[in-house]
């Protein structure tokens, strides 16, 4: 009998865990449903334009992502699916950042023209199910999920690498892309494997606890199986964010594909593989708060002083209560006695929890003691737990530094040899992601000593991702936009275009002093924030490796400012050069509103910047515990 | 001495280790695409072999991942089946725009 009610309980708990989990799984289940339905479509029909069913899903994703909840306090952290996600304000933050970047992505296509009806369906269920991925890149809390998660963001992108038929340079970018993301995944499933083999579990905050525990004790061997494995499971992420060495893919995919893909690959890639980054980081360098028990040993050793000390009214506790619910005062005052001495009142507590009659006002101080106490217990493991994770949180904080440093340098420098736009802005994501990794070691340098250093670097990520959508949404929707009207992408083919098209020109500047970081454009308030968060951290902690990447992301910042420069100078002093214009769709009202719109947000997000900066404060409020 | 020891995890990690590094190999060395891909399966399979030794609770009294192990694995299996179909896929219309799936010939594109 025993183990049947065993089963029927476990089976309810996992039904009130789905029920729960589901509800605040409602924007992924709506891409699925999308992607379902398009498929179906697909085999009815090929002449529908489904863009208007499309746009409808990406809102509701938008919608039951629920932004706003961020403005009305912070989202409590709680695991889902048996703790295989995580639902925090990150993972609500970076959703709607998604759902929102795809409901401007499915309009820009629109107009831009690029999956025409035909190819509508299976362009649309390709990127919604790259979104599905990066949604669970963000709220990924099991290493599987880490894993299935980057391959589901990932498998769909290459087809859309080659998403035109019959073009040469597109299906040489989808096989690069693939075979590059195939090897980057293997190697990043190996680590994977590694790693967990060594902590025992796959469950990020529980890998963290056993990894406290094995890490001062760990010896040579196993340390350098830690350290082997951590570098493979960069290698992945590093891949996804196009960091330097392993950054191949980029300039080339971005090449080969079209302007649309790149805007997609660009920032809804790089958004989501950094909020992985930040989970990763985080989670494998502290033990959450409400992951830390009260060890049974402790309890047991507890419950024992506890018998000896009063046995006899442990049992008159729990013989009265059963009897007689009028006996509850005195009871109250038993309980009272017992752990008045001892501040670990836990077990005490516990019990008179569950006894139905606990109600009593004395009752509730105890159990506000009671709990203060047990809070402070588990306080002192945690930091026990997070001081024995100090070597972990160096060695990641140092590897993305270095990572870092090295991307954004070599991002930068390379970009001045470009003679190709989309290219050019190839490295120029390349040099971002390397500025974007930059906050995450100021993060892990402060993390577990200085709570508040440690907020402010991880929301200062968010804040530029918040930015950065825009910028290069905006970049690459002009570039798809003179695509279709010079029908090049060569920069020289742009010369005196400030002539026929000067309101593009200007938007088009625009970002790009803000892709620098002049002020006041917004591109300027993402660096400062990042590059404040690095000073702070530096008077911190006094770390070199933060002052070195102080430095390193404010040359980055002047050196980066004259290929941007080159480009603005070709289109505004060039000879224009009518006979290379051999695209057929000019720059229409469409076009132009579009671009005026992403325009917008980067010259007047300053105005409203107290609101992105709450924004992201609160989104990694509950993140870092 | 080999026939009649104990097998342990490490025998396990020893053949994934091995399973890992013929597929990078493969993967760096072999220039037709389809030997390329053949080298990713081989570095998923030689992850797979770890996560289900470590997954043994035979092997692994102790501290063994458990279930987590084979389902992990089971996972990892239908993920490179669909990789492999798409890569396949992708492999296709590079042909039908080269005419090869020699991948140095892939040179068009140089970052």
């Amino acid at each position: 009998m025993e183990p049947t009610t065993d089963f029927y309980q476990l089976i309810d708990a996992l039904k009130a865990d789905s029920a729960n989990s589901l509800g605040l799984f409602m924007p992924e289940v709506t891409l699925c449903v999308f992607i379902a339905l398009f498929l179906a479509v697909r085999l009815i029909t090929t002449k529908l334009d489904l863009f208007w069913v499309a746009l409808a899903g990406a809102v509701v994703g938008l919608i039951s992502s629920n932004p706003l909840q961020l403005c009305s306090g912070a989202v409590e952290s709680e695991e889902m699916f048996t703790g295989l996600l995580v639902h925090d304000g990150l993972t609500v933050a970076v959703r709607s950042i998604l759902m929102l970047f795809l409901v401007l992505f499915l309009i820009f296509t629109k107009i831009s023209g690029v999956p025409d009806k035909e190819d509508g369906a299976d362009v649309y269920s390709l990127i919604f199910g790259s979104t599905l991925g990066m949604c669970l890149m963000t709220s990924a809390n099991h290493l599987l999920i880490v894993f299935l998660a980057i391959e589901m963001a990932g498998v769909p992108s290459y087809v859309l690498a080659g998403l035109i038929k019959g073009r040469k340079r597109g299906s040489e970018a989808a096989l690069k892309y693939a075979i590059y993301g195939a090897g980057a995944a293997g190697v990043m499933l190996y680590g994977i494997s590694l790693l967990v083999g060594l902590a025992g579990t796959a469950h990020l905050p529980t890998m963290a606890l056993q990894l406290a525990e094995i890490i001062p004790a760990a010896g040579l061997g196993e340390q350098a199986v830690l350290c082997l494995a951590a570098v493979m499971i960069a290698v992945g992420i590093a891949f996804k964010l196009s960091a330097v060495p392993f950054h191949f893919w980029a300039p080339d995919v971005f090449h080969g594909a079209c302007a649309e893909v790149n805007a997609f690959l660009s920032v809804a890639s790089k958004a989501a593989a950094l909020a992985l980054l930040l989970r990763l980081a985080v989670g494998l360098g502290s033990v959450p708060l409400n992951e830390v028990e009260i060890p049974q040993i402790l309890e047991v050793q507890h419950e024992s002083i506890m018998s000896e000390a009063a046995p006899t009214q442990l049992v008159s506790l729990e013989d009265q209560v059963a009897d007689d619910k009028s006996a509850e005062p005195a009871v109250v005052e038993e309980t009272a006695d017992a752990p008045a001495n001892d501040t670990e009142a836990e077990p005490a507590a516990d019990d008179s929890d569950e006894e139905p009659v606990a109600e009593g006002a004395a009752e509730e101080t105890i159990d506000d003691e009671a709990q203060a106490a047990a809070l402070a217990t588990r306080l002192a493991i945690k930091q026990a737990h997070d001081e024995a994770l100090s070597p972990v949180r160096n060695f990641i904080g140092l590897l993305i530094a270095f990572f870092a440093v090295v991307t954004a340098t070599f991002g930068n420098l390379a970009a001045y040899g470009q003679t190709n736009i989309k290219r050019l802005l190839a490295y120029s994501t390349i040099a971002h992601a390397g500025y974007m990794m930059m906050s995450i070691a100021p993060l892990m340098m402060t993390l577990g000593t200085d709570h508040a250093g440690a907020e402010q670097a991880a929301s200062a990520l968010i804040q530029y991702i918040v930015v950065y959508v825009f910028l290069n949404l905006g970049a690459f929707s002009i570039i798809a936009f003179l695509r279709n009207y010079v029908g090049s992408e060569e920069i020289e083919d742009y010369s005196g275009m400030v002539k026929s098209r000067p309101s593009l020109v200007i938007c088009l500047a625009l970002i790009f002093f803000s892709l620098v970081g002049l002020p006041p454009l917004s591109g300027f308030l993402g660096k400062f924030a990042i590059f404040a968060s690095l000073a702070d951290g530096y008077s911190d902690t006094g770390s070199m490796a933060l002052l070195i990447l102080l430095l390193a992301g404010g040359i980055n910042t002047a050196i980066s400012l004259f290929y941007y420069l080159g480009v603005i100078k070709t289109m505004i002093m060039g000879e224009p050069n009518e006979e290379h214009h051999l695209g057929d769709r000019p720059v229409g009202d469409m076009e132009m509103t579009y671009v005026i719109l992403i325009t917008i947000p980067t010259v007047f997000l300053i105005v409203c910047w107290q609101w992105v900066a709450g924004f992201a404060d609160e989104a990694v409020k509950n993140f870092i515990s | 001495m080999l026939l009649i020891g104990t097998v342990s995890v490490s025998w396990y990690l020893a053949v994934g280790a091995v399973l890992f590094v013929l597929g990078a190999v493969c993967m760096a060395t072999k220039r037709n695409l389809l030997g390329v891909l053949m080298g990713v399966e081989l570095v998923l399979n030689g992850a797979n072999m770890n996560f289900i030794a470590f997954g043994s609770k035979v092997l692994r009294p102790e501290g063994s991942l458990g279930l987590d192990g084979q389902l992990i694995a089971l996972f990892v299996i239908v993920l490179a089946a669909a990789e492999a179909a798409v890569a396949l896929a992708i492999a296709l219309n590079f042909y039908n725009n080269h005419n090869t799936v020699d991948v140095d010939r892939a040179n068009e594109l140089n970052g």
